[in-house]
């Protein structure tokens, strides 16, 4: 054993006790033994070999033998086979388990053995796109430049893009940039079209959503375009594990795919461990601040110098957390801090130094948001920790492979909040530690995306007549593009227009193209990030406390025309959290039908359809660190914010109301509270993020579609004695948080049998008394009774 | 619940535009191409792929202008082949002029050129023809029968059409996957002359304000007139709303208004090329009079760039003669003195550096605001001093009166950003770098005062010293 290599196993031994050390301290801490809900161990798994190929050219198999890879790991060997035999592939490999290469080998192969062959790859992130551009240069080094690699995004210098058009045999790009930058160009990259023959598609698991379902268009674009030019390329996609993979692959790219599952790769032992913040007052169900425990748990790790880091779910955490940690881990003055900040505000440069400095162990703790979650090279750390369940099972395993990717031993904690997910996760680790249930679900036929992406296939190339573009009717959309002035139909083709370009309107992240810019008037003008349109509202509404990188920011001002927060830098002890008002217009039904209870008259409906959703940022909360105590709020009047989109409701008759034997308080609690589990629930079954979902309840409409007066936004005073008011009839809305909806409504109206059962499993399973933020909700803002309310109201339905 | 329905609420088939959208009357589409080939005079042409209009007519003005070959070399490329290139583009008959109506500025696969102007010079006048797509399925015909015209006359001459117009009609040939774009041997884009010569003095060098103010200017006024013209802004939104069936005469407008585009793109080949004619002093050119000496400089910078040094220098200082505003006569004792040192001749470069350390009327930036002119004359004093300083430096070996120059820099950097005279951020760079000649100069005169006083003398001269000698860094100059 060569010196360097007795060194790193000491070194692994060595952080072996101290992961094993921390793990022991938690559980001995644990004397109620409710806290680690789960110590979960993973054993050090070997790898399962296959050979090189011998398909695989010679001086290919060369340059992989120089790197140390003279055997394949048997899913690169089963995904090159596949590929070789030209059918579209979908590996599912966990973090560090070389799956690069199982595209890299068989698209180089072809290249190598015809350099006119072109391939295409898709990243989520401009980052991921950089970081496997090192991997591709170091092969094209070795094989004395015979193929050309270059990334082509937002960051690539305009002197540069002509060589890329005209030698890169292999373009790593993202899916913003092919559909902004290269498909309404598509002529400039004639030689890339008519020989593209791949495309890889990294981390195909995070397609889903709204994101997945625009991507599914652009892709039904780029197919467009390549048939243009005579080629029909093969796809390769790599996932990180999810039930679905193969499924989620057909329905973006529209072809049959074989899917590998079985990974060969050899992974050091880890520890993966649920942490409950230990319960503080049973009776309210209240647990120790996650955050803070996070913290603590963090400390632990860092106090034995491990390398360690944090996720958290929001940005607002991620700054939170930052400060706790830098509080604990002071630097002696003008040294930079070794506890960092990470996350999409962030400019890349600073990034980019942040990612090095872990490399090379400068920085000995990080605190990112999901940024850090896929595959950028960190090098290899010692623990996460993550700040409440990341929401999907699918994450928080790439989360967990962030430390210890590569061997060596590692640990994991997942740090509860109360949310009722995260307590439904490290209640049932047998829900987690099994075989994934999670379903990656897009909607491509989403009416608002795909138009949308229509109208951007339009300016590419002319519609024909003939042609097919999702499962919808072509012609008849274009007529009424036509008729919006879009499109105008010559013969066969429909042709775009409008001067304008149809792809810079059109975001593939959010539900519009538009960015805040935070500028620091604090000294001149400094522009220190940005943030959407959606989240804006929320984050720099005026006086509200903005984060960045662990500073705190006053808003000073926010001018909606321009797109811009003004923030000055201000050192207080709290920070803000927003307060929306939401109601809900029925449109139309798409299917209702009553809900038939056994025992008792049926007084309930079920109903999917299209609604209109109004809200409005009505005031914020301030919240006071450490203690998260309510330290005062503010009114705020902003604009309202109208959304058409699809929703699942249930409503509640009269009768069935009034049969509730409890207080008026109570009831409207239990209502509210039943809607807050339901939401929980509905998110895991559609596994979907949390803020895809809105909730609220609104009295039912006498008919759908009849014109609803808005009600002007109460003041926060007022708010707080709404849920005073009596409802009617209410509807109970579960909507898609997006323009159109994104396909969640159908799927709830028909899996509603099971929405209820498990939203009763979830409320009656609570340990608390009387309802708490795991279940109906805060006991401090729901009536006592509003759990048994809530239970009530459930069993009135049947569940 | 009906489909219709369901599109009445997607926001991305409300209407793109307020305005109404028009309709057509006309019963039948091919009635309303006749009477708009009749409106127009314009002919129906037919080809293997479909049939366009096209529009001939012959303009007396602007006249052809035979090209001198040294002049026409300030428009190539200084490129290896630019001996071929010149060859090629001697012959003003093989000359066309083009100019797209596009419908859009955006570019892409989405943006039509649903009119091509295209114009050449016969029997002393300017023949323009129009190519003009009636729907936009008459593209494909249009661009073939271009692509003849363009294969007769090699050499394109446009204004922008290196950016957009070339790019876009390329584009467009690829889209049709068959009829092969010819492409030009020789490509002069005026837009590039023109804003060396005349950005100087207008300010802006759209093509209408070039007509307005230089090419109408003077005695022999322009034969057509923009008063009546259209709003080119507007150009697209004239040919959708002809082609969803609106009336077809604005589209009289956007002709007329390409057809001044194209002779307004003569007319300043020829105003160019006489300029430069001036500028290399060619026998039957006009005289320097009959132009702004700043246009003279601007043609004289070309020169410059050419590499014709004697002659910009020549043009250069009669410009500097016959009087320039400020900051152009700054650019131009720049140019010399940049130009004087890279020939050696210190002494005439020196000479023109402190004629950027003069004072002058406008130039204090105590008594100004920050303008960008402020700032500029601010920056060019600052770099004369420099300059200067470089050359008692390396040249004059007299290093105190290089400390002394920047010292008087860095003062005055200093006061004029304690006005505004100049940005925080600029002044910072710019300090840092008068900082680092600073220490330079500083360790230069260490190194001489050792080696005098070894040779025991100048020690006198260390108490006129205005700043302390760092001492840890004449040790670390020392050991190198």
């Amino acid at each position: 054993m060569s010196q360097s290599l007795a060194t790193q196993f000491a070194t692994d031994a060595m952080t072996l006790a101290r992961v094993r050390e921390i793990v022991e301290q938690l559980a001995a801490r644990d004397r109620s033994g409710e806290m680690l809900t789960a110590v979960h161990h993973i054993p050090a798994r070997e790898a399962k070999f296959a050979p090189m190929p011998e398909w695989v050219r010679t001086e290919l198999a060369d340059a992989y033998g120089e790197k140390g890879v003279s055997e394949l790991y048997t899913h690169q060997a089963a995904a090159a086979q596949a590929v070789r035999a030209g059918r579209n592939a979908v590996v599912v490999t966990p973090t560090a388990s070389g799956k690069t290469l199982c595209y890299n080998l068989p698209i180089l192969n072809a290249v190598l053995e015809n350099s006119d062959t072109r391939a295409l790859y898709l990243f989520p992130t401009k980052a991921l796109a950089q970081d496997q551009l090192a991997e591709l240069h170091d092969l094209s080094a070795r094989l004395d430049h015979r193929f050309g690699v270059f990334t082509y995004d937002g960051d690539t210098a305009s002197d540069a893009r002509k060589a890329i058009r005209e030698r890169g045999h292999i373009v790593l790009s993202n899916p913003d940039m092919l559909h902004t930058g290269i498909l309404p160009h598509h002529t400039r990259w004639q030689r890339l079209f008519e020989n593209l023959r791949y495309v890889v598609l990294d981390e195909l698991h995070t397609y889903r959503g709204v994101f997945g379902s625009h991507l599914a268009n652009v892709l039904r674009r780029l197919r467009r375009i390549a048939r243009f030019y005579g080629s029909d390329p093969q796809f390769i996609c790599s996932s990180a594990t999810i039930a679905n993979p193969g499924e989620l692959a057909s329905r973006l790219v529209e072809k049959e795919f074989e899917v590998i599952e079985e990974n060969g790769a050899p992974a050091g032992e880890k520890f993966v461990v649920f942490y409950n913040p230990p319960v503080v007052n049973r009776f309210l169900g209240i647990r120790r601040s996650y955050i803070n425990e996070t913290s603590r748990v963090a400390q632990e790790f860092l106090k034995l110098n491990l390398q360690t880091i944090v996720f958290a779910n929001s940005r607002l955490h991620t700054e939170v957390l930052l400060t706790y940690l830098r509080h604990a881990n002071p630097m002696p003055p003008g040294q930079p801090p070794a506890i960092r900040g990470y996350r999409g505000g962030y400019l890349p440069g600073e990034r980019r130094e942040i990612e090095q400095g872990l490399r090379a162990g400068r920085i000995r703790g990080v605190v990112s948001t999901n940024a850090l979650e896929l595959g950028i090279d960190v090098g290899s750390l010692d623990a996460t920790i993550m700040a409440g369940y990341p929401g999907t099972i699918a994450s928080t395993w790439q989360r967990a492979g962030r430390a210890g990717r590569r061997s060596g031993s590692s640990c994991a904690v997942l740090v509860a909040s109360s949310a009722p997910l995260d307590q439904y996760i490290v209640q049932h680790p047998d829900y987690f530690f099994g075989r994934s249930p999670e379903h990656a679900f897009v909607q491509p036929d989403n009416l608002e995306i795909l138009v949308n992406h229509l109208k951007c296939a339009a300016f590419e190339l002319p519609i024909a007549a003939d042609e097919s573009f999702g499962g919808v009717d072509v012609p008849e959309l274009c007529e009424r593009l036509s008729e919006a002035g879009f499109l105008h139909r010559t013969g066969d083709h429909w042709h775009w227009t409008q001067e304008a370009y149809p792809a810079d309107a059109v975001s593939l992240r959010s539900v519009t193209s538009d960015n805040f810019v935070i500028v620091d008037i604090t000294q001149g003008a400094d522009v220190i990030g940005e943030v959407d349109f959606s989240s804006a509202l929320t984050t720099v509404h005026p006086k509200a406390i903005y984060l960045h990188q662990g500073q705190q920011f006053h808003v000073e001002g926010l001018d909606f025309e321009e797109r811009k927060a003004y923030v000055k830098r201000v050192d207080v002890d709290y920070f803000t959290d927003a307060i929306r008002y939401t109601q809900v217009r029925v449109l139309e039904t798409a299917a209702t039908e009553r809900i038939e209870a056994s025992s008792t008259d049926a007084h309930a409906a079920r109903t999917h359809g299209d609604v209109l959703v109004r809200s409005q940022v009505v005031g914020f909360k301030k919240i006071k660190f450490f203690t998260n105590e309510n330290v005062g709020s503010g009114k705020l009047e902003l604009p309202e914010n109208e959304m058409h989109t699809t929703a699942f409701w249930l409503t509640l008759e009269r009768p069935l109301v009034e049969s509730l034997q409890f207080s008026l308080s109570d009831r409207q609690s239990g209502m509210f509270g039943l809607l807050h589990a339901l939401e929980s629930i509905a998110t895991l079954l559609l596994m979907c993020d949390a803020r895809d979902l809105g909730t609220a309840i609104g009295e039912r409409p006498p008919s759908p579609g009849s014109e609803i007066e808005w009600e002007e936004a109460p003041s926060i005073e007022a708010l707080s004695q709404l849920a005073e008011k009596e409802f009617f009839e209410p509807n109970l809305y579960l909507y898609d948080a997006y323009p159109g909806g994104i396909g969640f409504s159908e799927p709830l109206y028909r899996a509603h049998q099971l929405l209820l059962t498990k939203t009763r499993e979830l409320i009656a399973g609570c340990a608390c008394e009387n309802g708490c933020p795991s279940c109906v909700g805060p006991v401090g803002e729901r009536g006592e009774r509003a759990k048994e309310a809530a239970l009530e109201i459930l069993a009135r339905l049947g569940a | 619940m009906s489909l219709m329905d369901k599109f009445a609420h997607i926001a991305a088939l409300r209407p793109a535009n307020k305005r109404e959208i028009p309709r057509s009357t006309a019963a039948d589409a091919s009635l309303e191409h006749d009477r708009l080939a009749q409106m127009l005079g314009a002919q129906v042409r037919r080809n293997h792929y479909g049939e366009h209009l096209s529009l001939q007519q012959w303009y007396a003005t602007p006249e052809i202008c035979i090209p001198d070959a040294r002049s026409l070399a300030l428009l190539l490329p200084q490129a290896p082949e630019a001996d071929a290139l010149l060859a090629s583009a001697a012959d003003p008959e093989k000359w066309l002029f083009l100019d797209t109506e596009t419908t859009g500025l955006a570019g892409g696969t989405g943006t039509y050129p649903f009119l091509v102007g295209i114009a050449w010079w016969v029997a002393g006048g300017l023949q323009v023809e129009q190519f003009f797509m009636r729907d936009l399925d008459e593209e494909h015909s249009m661009l073939l029968e271009l692509s003849e015209r363009m294969a007769e006359r090699p050499v394109l001459v446009t204004f922008n059409g290196k950016s957009f117009d070339w790019p876009l009609l390329e584009t467009r040939y690829r889209m049709t996957r068959t009829i092969s774009c010819t492409t030009p041997a020789v490509h002069l884009d005026l837009l590039h002359p023109a804003r060396r010569i005349w950005r100087l003095r207008l300010g802006s060098v759209r093509l209408k304000e070039l007509e307005r103010r230089v090419l109408g200017d003077g005695d022999r006024a322009l034969e057509w007139s923009r008063d009546d013209d259209i709003d080119s802004s507007l150009i697209p939104q004239m040919y959708f709303d002809y082609l969803r069936g609106g009336p077809v005469e604005p589209l009289a407008g956007v002709i007329r208004h390409n057809q001044m585009d194209l002779r307004g793109l003569a007319a300043l080949a020829g105003k160019i090329l006489a300029l430069f004619d001036s500028g290399n002093g060619l026998p039957d050119s006009a005289d320097h009079g009959s132009y702004d000496p700043i246009d003279l400089f601007g043609v004289s910078r070309m020169l410059l760039r050419g590499g014709n040094s004697n002659r910009a220098r020549e043009l250069h200082e009669s410009a500097l003669r016959s009087g320039l505003p400020l900051q152009v006569e700054q650019l131009a004792q720049k140019d010399l003195a940049t130009l004087a040192k890279r020939e050696l001749d210190y002494v005439r470069a020196n000479s023109h550096w402190e004629q950027l350390r003069q004072p002058s009327n406008g130039a204090n930036p105590k008594n100004n605001a920050m303008t960008q002119e402020t700032q500029r004359t601010l920056e060019v004093a600052i770099e004369a001093a420099e300059q200067l300083a470089m050359y008692y430096e390396h040249h004059a070996k007299q290093p105190q009166r290089g400390i002394k120059l920047v010292n008087t820099a860095i003062a005055e950097l200093r006061d004029a950003k304690s006005v505004g005279g100049i940005t925080a951020a600029r002044a910072a760079k710019i300090e840092a770098r008068l900082t680092r000649r600073l220490s330079r100069l500083t360790l230069r005169r260490a190194k001489k005062i050792s080696s005098n006083r070894s040779e025991g003398v100048g020690l006198a001269i260390d108490a006129s010293f205005d700043i302390p000698i760092d001492r840890s860094k004449v040790r670390a100059g020392k050991k190198i």
